[in-house]
């Protein structure tokens, strides 16, 4: 016996100490362990300075969100509308938050963790009141009310400097993004562009009926005859540019015509704060960098 | 020889109608901006009137597109019609719709450089690649027409299946082509008219010239040789000819269904029987047609926040058509079934087959509760926090495999056809919308509420079965053509749906690729044990699935009452169906395929088939719900999807040998 206990101290403490070793070290601050399936969510998370444990689909998230990049310790959780549950459990994360667009994955989820639905982009709510709301709730769950708050106060700050930087009398700007060389999402009420560019100030061209997420989706046929600047959210799909070039109702827009057409890089259309800031950002550098149409 | 002389005008007559309509919208639409204003549209450009511009670059051209297209379509569906000698062929049954799909998908993911060379021809590769599979599949059996609608359903199905995969993992890449694949008309310039027009115009002629041999097709394959006419050669020229005219129109605007199915039909019902009158109105009435329909859309829809696409609502307008169409085609009633017992010798000892069965069902059970992946990799436990999320899968997975695979038998001996499957009957396809609606018209819905749905929609699907076929006596062929009817209503509303962009259309794909994701403990118990409760109800009806195949008139004779054992195995049918929906979802190859599996394997009397096929689900089903996790872990493959892919190659390669 004694021999066993001796050999047991000689292998099992060095095992233990190495083990203790390559732990990770105890965070300076206590994070909450939180994942989420929602893109949106995501990067708020990201922006309030917390590595998600894991998220979905992370690659597409890159693709499509691009900035924030996601931290490299967040785990690819799978599909979006159908997370590997699995390997969510093996997280085992202190909160999963989802937008209610995955609701019925709540009761399943909820065996995991407590699940939060925000929502966001619902139809018949104000969109910027609702996007404070999600950025204040998120940092609650994850006890970062104070980068919350700052997150807030440095969007509008930055808005409002932008908005200073606006040059004089911008015409009414309408919003597309293509889909293929005859179709477009135009962006109108109840989406995030809209929302940015009603706090910079600039008149959104678009009045016609819009979905809960703020778009449209229109033939180009129905752009034509409206009195406003065109601003293209890349990206273009594959070989769209170069039909454009011999559409014959794309030349004659008046915005392709005198070549006052803005292109903006892609930013999450439905997206939370930082997809804001970036989308302001991108539209006033634009503008500013061609100030007059004519 | 007045009704000869009536006989020549009905095609006419049914032509005059959609042409009216069509020229009262055209005169209500120019008649916005003044008559002589729109007409000089057509011609002029005027850059300062944007309503002058809109007529020219998009009004005018959609219009002469809508009625290039509906006439391209209708003349290769003729085509089709008359090769394969049957009334239901057309592009998107033989696959061709589906192979450009899957090639413009690829494409745009893998070489974005073809798109740019030219995508119609991608469009073309693949819709012609498709073909050229259902041909190698069928050519050692002289491309009999039977055959190559068969092989052409499974293309499709195949193809079908690898796209969804691709569209679930690259949703937000692929969201331009879902509006191709629903078929929109709308145009911003000449361009593609111009394209389409000669090529549409070449194969006229070519159709012409094909007009005479043809018309040999229409006799037997006896007589047709005996006239020296090479079957093969003059079934491929036809075909390829269809192809090539229903290749140009879909890769110019995309998938618009029905129009090749309808306008075929319709002029053939008026009493046009001679293939030159036939292919002259069909092409008039198919152009007519979209038009129409085309134009009265972009009346009504202008105001709506989505895209209506014209391809998928002639899908959608066509359906209820296609359901009052099938009681008046003539289908060949007294064809003899195929005797049921060529597919494979008889096992000399079902028993001791059905336990080997048995033994691998319960090793693959062990195996996808033990083996898995986690983060690191690859790991085997039997740690109850794990399987605690594995074993309602598994369960659920082999429940439904079971239910679909004794749905599937009992159909396939009920209608005495292979081929048929508890797919094709659209319970599968009802419930699908409803579920789509649920997931659209409430907010956030909970699967209690998404459970309610699917089963609402195939109970309904099922009432307008029994409505629609009770005056026929359940007529096998009908039964199957009003199944296909409501599937066709089904995609519609689907690619509809999808093409809109919305966010939530995710969750659509994700549950029509048919997943056991979605099962919990208490579900799961509760499909394994209908499954036992429904399977255990197939056996009293086993005398009568050993009679039923030998046709309606033998069992008669041997004292079965037909239309009442018809009614309750259909309703078991659609029991079994819509259970098993609600949990892999409306796509599976599973109904199809066990039954077939296990006549390959010997089991032929009722009672073993029944048997065979209940163990070869499940085990299918266990298969490919595991594999589902594992293949491209973390994320997952839907187990409805995998056992498509597997079952389908399978099932061609089946036919290849046969």
């Amino acid at each position: 016996m004694p021999d066993a206990l001796a050999w047991l101290r000689r292998r099992l403490v060095p095992t233990m100490l190495l083990a203790l070793v390559l732990l990770p070290i105890p965070r300076a601050q206590a994070q909450q362990d939180v994942v989420t399936l929602d893109w949106t969510l995501a990067e708020t998370l990201v922006a309030l300075g917390v590595t998600p444990a894991g998220v979905a689909q992370r690659d597409a998230y890159h693709a499509w969100v691009s900035a924030p990049r996601l931290p490299e310790a967040t785990v690819d959780l799978g599909l979006r509308s159908q997370p590997n549950l699995e390997l969510l459990a093996s997280l085992a994360p202190d909160h999963i938050l989802i937008s209610p667009m995955f609701a019925n994955l709540a009761p399943r989820l909820s065996r995991i963790a407590p699940v939060a639905t925000l929502p966001l982009y619902t139809a018949g709510h104000q969109t910027w009141p609702q996007l404070r709301e999600l950025t204040l709730e998120v940092g609650r769950l994850v006890e970062r009310e104070a980068a919350a708050e700052r997150l807030i106060d440095a969007t509008q700050t930055q808005l409002e400097t932008l908005r200073h930087r606006l040059p004089e009398r911008v015409p009414p700007l309408l919003v597309v993004q293509f889909m293929d060389e005859r179709h477009v999402r135009v962006f109108g009420a109840g989406g995030l562009y809209q929302a940015v560019m009603a706090r910079l100030g600039l008149d959104n061209a678009w009045h016609g009926e819009t979905n809960a997420w703020g778009f449209s989706l229109v033939g180009l046929e129905q752009l034509a005859g409206l009195e406003a600047r065109l601003v293209v959210v890349e990206p273009y799909p594959v070989g769209v540019e170069a039909a454009l070039a011999d559409s014959g109702l794309w030349q004659q827009q008046p915005s392709v015509r005198d070549e006052s057409l803005v292109t903006l890089p892609p930013v999450w259309s439905f997206g939370a704060l930082p997809s804001a800031q970036r989308f302001a950002e991108h539209l006033v550098a634009a503008l500013e960098e061609t100030p007059h149409g004519n | 020889m007045a009704t000869e002389a009536a006989h020549r005008q009905a095609p006419a007559l049914v032509c005059l109608l959609p042409g009216l309509a069509l020229l009262t919208l055209i005169l209500g639409s120019l008649a916005e901006e003044g008559l002589f204003d729109g007409l000089r549209a057509l011609t002029t450009v005027t850059p300062t009137s944007a309503e002058a511009l809109v007529r020219h670059y998009s009004w005018w051209p959609r219009l002469a597109m809508a009625l290039l297209a509906g006439g391209g379509l209708a003349l290769g569906g003729v085509l089709m019609q008359q090769v394969l000698r049957n009334p239901l062929a057309a592009p998107t049954t033989l696959g061709v719709t589906s192979g450009a799909n899957l090639a413009l998908m690829a494409a745009t993911l893998l070489a974005p450089g073809l798109l740019l060379a030219g995508r119609e021809w991608v469009a073309l590769a693949g819709g012609g690649g498709a073909m050229a599979l259902v041909f190698a599949l069928t050519w050692r059996r002289g491309l009999s027409p039977a055959l190559v609608v068969l092989a052409g359903l499974v293309v499709n199905l195949y193809f079908g299946a690898l796209g969804m995969v691709l569209l679930l993992f690259h949703q937000e890449t692929l969201k331009g082509l879902l509006i191709w694949g629903a078929g929109s008309l709308a145009q911003n310039g000449w361009d593609d008219a111009a394209f389409l027009a000669p090529r549409l115009l070449l194969g006229g002629l070519a159709a012409w010239l094909l007009l005479r041999p043809l018309t040999v097709l229409e006799l037997d394959d006896a007589s047709a040789r005996s006239l020296g006419v090479s079957l093969k050669h003059l079934r491929l020229a036809g075909l390829g000819l269809a192809i090539f005219l229903t290749g140009c129109v879909v890769s110019v605007v995309g998938v618009v269904g029905f129009i090749g199915l309808a306008a075929p039909n319709i002029v053939r019902l008026a009493g046009a029987r001679r293939l030159g009158p036939r292919l002259v109105w069909s092409t008039l009435l198919g152009a007519l047609l979209l038009a129409t329909t085309d134009l009265l859309l972009q009346r009504f829809a202008g105001t709506l926040p989505t895209l209506i696409p014209t391809g998928a609502t002639t899908a959608a307008l066509g359906a209820p058509l296609l359901l009052w169409l099938i009681p008046r085609l003539r289908l060949e009633a007294g064809r003899p079934p195929n005797p049921a017992t060529t597919l494979a010798p008889r096992h000399p000892a079902p028993g001791r087959l059905a336990t080997n069965l048995a033994l691998g069902l319960l090793a693959a059970i062990v195996l996808a509760l033990m083996l898995g992946q986690k983060a690191g990799g690859w790991f085997a436990t039997l740690d109850i926090a794990v399987l605690e999320w594995r074993w309602p899968r598994m369960l659920a997975a082999a429940g439904s495999g079971v239910m679909l695979a004794i749905a599937g038998t009992l159909i396939q001996r009920l209608t005495a056809n292979p081929m048929a499957s508890p797919e094709v009957l659209g319970i599968s396809g009802g419930s699908a919308i409803a579920l789509i609606a649920a997931l659209f018209l409430l907010p956030a819905p909970g699967n209690l509420t998404l459970v309610a749905a699917g089963t609402l929609g195939a109970l309904t699907s099922l009432a307008v079965l029994v409505v629609l076929n009770r005056r026929s006596g359940f007529v096998p062929e009908r039964l199957l053509l009003s199944g296909v009817a409501i599937t066709a209503l089904f995609d519609a509303v689907r690619t509809i749906v999808l093409a809109g962009g919305d966010p939530r259309s995710q969750q659509v794909i994700a549950w029509l690729s048919g997943s056991t994701y979605y099962v919990d403990p208490v579900s799961a118990m509760l499909v394994a044990g209908l499954a036992v409760v429904l399977a255990l109800a197939a056996h009293p009806f086993v005398r009568w699935l050993d009679i039923l195949p030998l046709g309606a008139a033998t069992a008669v004779a041997l004292g079965v009452r037909v239309e009442r054992a018809r009614l309750s195995l259909l309703l078991l049918v659609a029991l079994l169906t819509a259970c098993a929906t609600l949990v892999v979802g409306p796509l599976s190859f599973v109904g199809l395929l066990a039954p077939h599996m296990a006549r390959l394997a010997g089991f032929s009397r009722a009672r073993a088939h029944l048997l065979g096929a209940a163990l070869i689900g499940a085990l299918l089903t266990v298969l490919a719900d595991w594999l589902g996790r594992q293949l491209l872990f973390p994320a997952e493959i839907p187990a409805g999807l995998v056992a498509s892919l597997l079952g389908g190659a399978y099932f061609m390669w089946g036919l290849r040998r046969r």
